[in-house]
C-alpha cells in the first residue's frame, strides 16, 4: 500500500513534467492561440501544485486568473495583432 | 528553427536541473520538498492567529493566511493593492476620451445579434449568477475559510469576462456594466480600503486615545480597536471590511480593464483620429 504522503509528492511530480512539457509546447508554437491554450494549461497544473503544496488561498485565486483571465487578457492582446508568429520569428517587430 | 528548438529544451532542462540541485543540496532545508509538517514561524503564527489570551498579537481570525495578508503584514498588502491600481490607472489613461457609447446607438451593433450559440448563451445565463454567488462566498468568508477580497474579486471578475465574449461587449453596456459603474465600484473599494486602515486612528483623533494606522485589535498602549464580533458573529475585526472593499475593488478594476481591452480597433481610431472620423 503507497503512503498518501508518496502518493502526493508522485502527484505534484506528474504536474510539475506536465507544467514542462506545456512551456516547451507554448515557446515553440508558431500559433499564438494555440500558445496561450498551451500556457492556460501550464498555469492550471500550477494551480493544482499549489494546491498539494497545503496553499489553498494561492490556488483559490490562481484557478480564476490561469482558466479565466490571463487567457482572456492574452486572446484580447492577440485579437489587435496577428495570429501567427511567421517565418522571421524572433526578428521583432519595427519594420511597417 | 532548429536552433531555437534547441536552445529552448536545453535551457528548461538547465532550469529542471538547478532546481533539482538546489533542492537536493538543502534550498527548503533538509529535505527535498516541504514537509507536511508544520515550522517554528507557522506554529508562532497558528498558536497567535485566533487567541484571546495574546492581545498582543492575536488577529481574532481562524484563517491565519488573511490575518498575515491583512492584519501582521497589511502595509504589504496595501502597496500591492496600490500596484494593481496604478496598472489600472494606466490602462484608463491610454484609453481616455474613448468610449463606446456612440458604436452602442449604432443599429448595426444591435445588442440581441452576435456572439456565441443558442447552448453557450444559455449555459452563460445559468453560470453568470452561480459565479457571483460563489465570488462574494469566497470573499464574506475570507475571513474564516481559505479565500479572501483578491481571490473573490478575481474570481466575480469571471463574469462579466464570459458575457463579454460569449454574448458581446454592447450586451454587457446594455446591462449596465460599463466604464463609469465600474470606475466607482473600484473608487469605492479603494476609499473603504484607506478609511478600514485609518478607522482606528480616526475614532482616536475623536477620543482623544492612542491607536495606530492599521491596527484590528486592542493593543496594551492604544486600547482603541474593531470589534473581534458582532452579536456573537465573528467578524475578525478589519479583516472582514479590507475582504469586502479589496473584492469590490478587484472585480471593478479586472471588469473595467476587460471593457476597456474589447472596445474594437476601429471605434479606438475612429477617437484618435480626429479628423477622419465620419
Amino acid at each position: 500500500m503507497i503512503e498518501l504522503d508518496t502518493l502526493t509528492y508522485l502527484f505534484m511530480a506528474l504536474a510539475g513534467v506536465v507544467s514542462l512539457i506545456a512551456t516547451y509546447l507554448a515557446v515553440l508554437e508558431n500559433d499564438l492561440i494555440r500558445a496561450v491554450i498551451f500556457s492556460a494549461l501550464q498555469s492550471t497544473v500550477y494551480a493544482i501544485l499549489f494546491y498539494l503544496l497545503m496553499a489553498p488561498d494561492i490556488a483559490l485565486v490562481y484557478i480564476p486568473v490561469a482558466v479565466g483571465l490571463y487567457p482572456a487578457v492574452v486572446l484580447f492582446l492577440i485579437k489587435k495583432t496577428e495570429r501567427s508568429e511567421g517565418d522571421l520569428g524572433g526578428a521583432g517587430g519595427g519594420s511597417e | 528553427m532548429r536552433i531555437k528548438k534547441f536552445l529552448v529544451l536545453s535551457s528548461l532542462i538547465i532550469l529542471v536541473l538547478t532546481l533539482s540541485l538546489a533542492f537536493t543540496k538543502g534550498a527548503l532545508g533538509h529535505y527535498p520538498l516541504p514537509l507536511p509538517g508544520v515550522r517554528l514561524l507557522a506554529s508562532w503564527y497558528l498558536f497567535t492567529t485566533l487567541n484571546p489570551q495574546y492581545p498582543v498579537f492575536t488577529a481574532m481570525s481562524p484563517e491565519a493566511v488573511t490575518a498575515i495578508v491583512w492584519d501582521y503584514r497589511g502595509l504589504d498588502t496595501l502597496f500591492e493593492t496600490a500596484v494593481f491600481f496604478l496598472a489600472i490607472v494606466g490602462a484608463l489613461a491610454l484609453m481616455r476620451g474613448i468610449s463606446l457609447k456612440s458604436a452602442l446607438n449604432n443599429a448595426s451593433n444591435r445588442v440581441g445579434d452576435g456572439g456565441l450559440s443558442l447552448i453557450c448563451k444559455t449555459a452563460a445565463r445559468l453560470l453568470t449568477p452561480l459565479i457571483i454567488v460563489v465570488s462574494a462566498s469566497i470573499a464574506l468568508h475570507g475571513h474564516l475559510t481559505p479565500g479572501g477580497g483578491f481571490q473573490g474579486g478575481s474570481a466575480a471578475a469571471v463574469a462579466p469576462l464570459l458575457v463579454l465574449v460569449i454574448f458581446s461587449v454592447y450586451f454587457l453596456l446594455s446591462k449596465g456594466v460599463s466604464e463609469k459603474p465600474m470606475l466607482i465600484l473600484r473608487t469605492v473599494g479603494l476609499v473603504g480600503i484607506y478609511l478600514t486602515a485609518l478607522a482606528a486612528v480616526l475614532i482616536g483623533l475623536f477620543t482623544g486615545l492612542n491607536a495606530y494606522v492599521f491596527q484590528n485589535q486592542p493593543k496594551p498602549d492604544a486600547p482603541l480597536g474593531l470589534p473581534a464580533q458582532i452579536s456573537g458573529a465573528l467578524i475578525s475585526g478589519s479583516l472582514l471590511f479590507f475582504n469586502v472593499f479589496e473584492y469590490l475593488a478587484v472585480a471593478g478594476g479586472f471588469t473595467l480593464v476587460f471593457i476597456l481591452l474589447s472596445i474594437p480597433e476601429e471605434v479606438v481610431k475612429s477617437f484618435i483620429g480626429g479628423e477622419t472620423h465620419e
